[in-house]
């Protein structure tokens, strides 16, 4: 029996060969092919060739990353977390200063200046003149207006 | 896993971290790539912009670092300046005596080497198939392509690459 390629033709194997050697032909196609091998050597020996091609990738070993490269990609991305994190704090608080929200308003202060005077001499003793009594009061404080 | 069931960096580092390299570094053949390629992969993790299917970790990681790894190659194609060949005037060696036996012994880098100058569609299906060991059908889910296009590439692949270390 031949085999029967893409085109429904009888024709060489082609990629079927690689189905053939990987299982994934389908049990009709593989007696189909298996007989279509026995009588043509230029599909026999496209077939070693490809099967050689696999054996060697199959015994490829594995890789290892550098030394310390997950590490490293690990303290990144956590870097990166914990400023994007800032950034979005940052955010947060310039968003609130514009809104104008815990933003205290300022308003002058202005003491009633006499009644300070008036309860600071109250305090005082008897006898004692106004002005040296003031006297610790009267350091350089300027007061808004 | 994470509560979507999505691994975590930690996870994929610590349980497929050399598998994970492995495929990165057989689809791209150096490691500044594989190292690219892998950080990449663990974007695409994070961002979970992959519906990881509970079961199949591995196959999972090895269809968004083959399609990162295509999209990359893609991309680098449309910027004229990446419009090089990867291995201008490149010459394999001859192998003395040549018979079964000697080509049998081929050296890994060799191999690497060889699997370097395949296409990337072809390099994509030699790998998930010969190194990660996935049947046609998952390697045409994971591409988007019919299993018949898989098989077709694989073929390709291997053939290339057989004549590339004759």
């Amino acid at each position: 029996m031949s085999f029967a390629g893409p085109s429904g033709l009888s024709d060489h194997l082609g990629d079927a060969l690689s189905g053939l050697l990987d299982g994934e032909l389908g049990t009709g196609r593989e007696e189909a092919a298996m007989a279509h091998l026995a009588g043509c050597t230029r599909c026999a020996e496209e077939l070693l060739a490809v099967r050689q091609a696999r054996t060697w990738v199959r015994a490829l070993p594995p890789v290892d990353a550098p030394f310390g490269f997950y590490e490293r990609v690990l303290l990144e991305r956590n870097q990166l977390r914990r400023r994007a994190a800032l950034v979005a704090v940052g955010a947060a608080a310039a968003a609130v200063t514009v809104l104008g929200v815990g933003s205290p308003r300022q308003s002058p202060v202005s003491p009633a200046v006499p009644r300070l005077v008036e309860a600071h001499a109250g305090g005082a003793s008897v006898g004692a003149d106004l002005l040296t009594k003031l006297a610790p009061i009267a350091v350089p404080v300027s007061f808004g207006r | 896993m994470a509560g979507s069931g999505v691994p975590t960096w930690e996870e994929v580092a610590r349980d497929h971290g050399r598998f994970l390299y492995t495929v990165a570094y057989r689809l791209t053949g150096n490691h500044d790539d594989a190292q690219d390629l892998v950080q990449e992969v663990l974007l695409r993790v994070r961002r979970g912009l992959e519906t990881y299917r509970p079961g199949s970790l591995e196959g999972w990681l090895s269809r968004i670092t083959t399609n990162t790894f295509l999209d990359e190659t893609r991309r680098r194609k449309r910027r004229p300046v990446d419009l090089l060949p990867e291995e201008p005037d490149r010459v394999m060696p001859p192998s003395p005596g040549a018979d079964e036996a000697m080509a049998a012994e081929a050296l890994p880098d060799d191999v690497q080497d060889a699997l370097r100058s395949l296409p990337p569609e072809y390099r994509s299906a030699v790998v998930l198939c010969d190194v990660v060991g996935l049947s046609y059908q998952e390697i045409g889910d994971f591409l988007h392509v019919p299993v018949g296009t898989v098989r077709s590439r694989l073929h390709r692949g291997r053939a290339l690459l057989r004549e590339a270390l004759a």
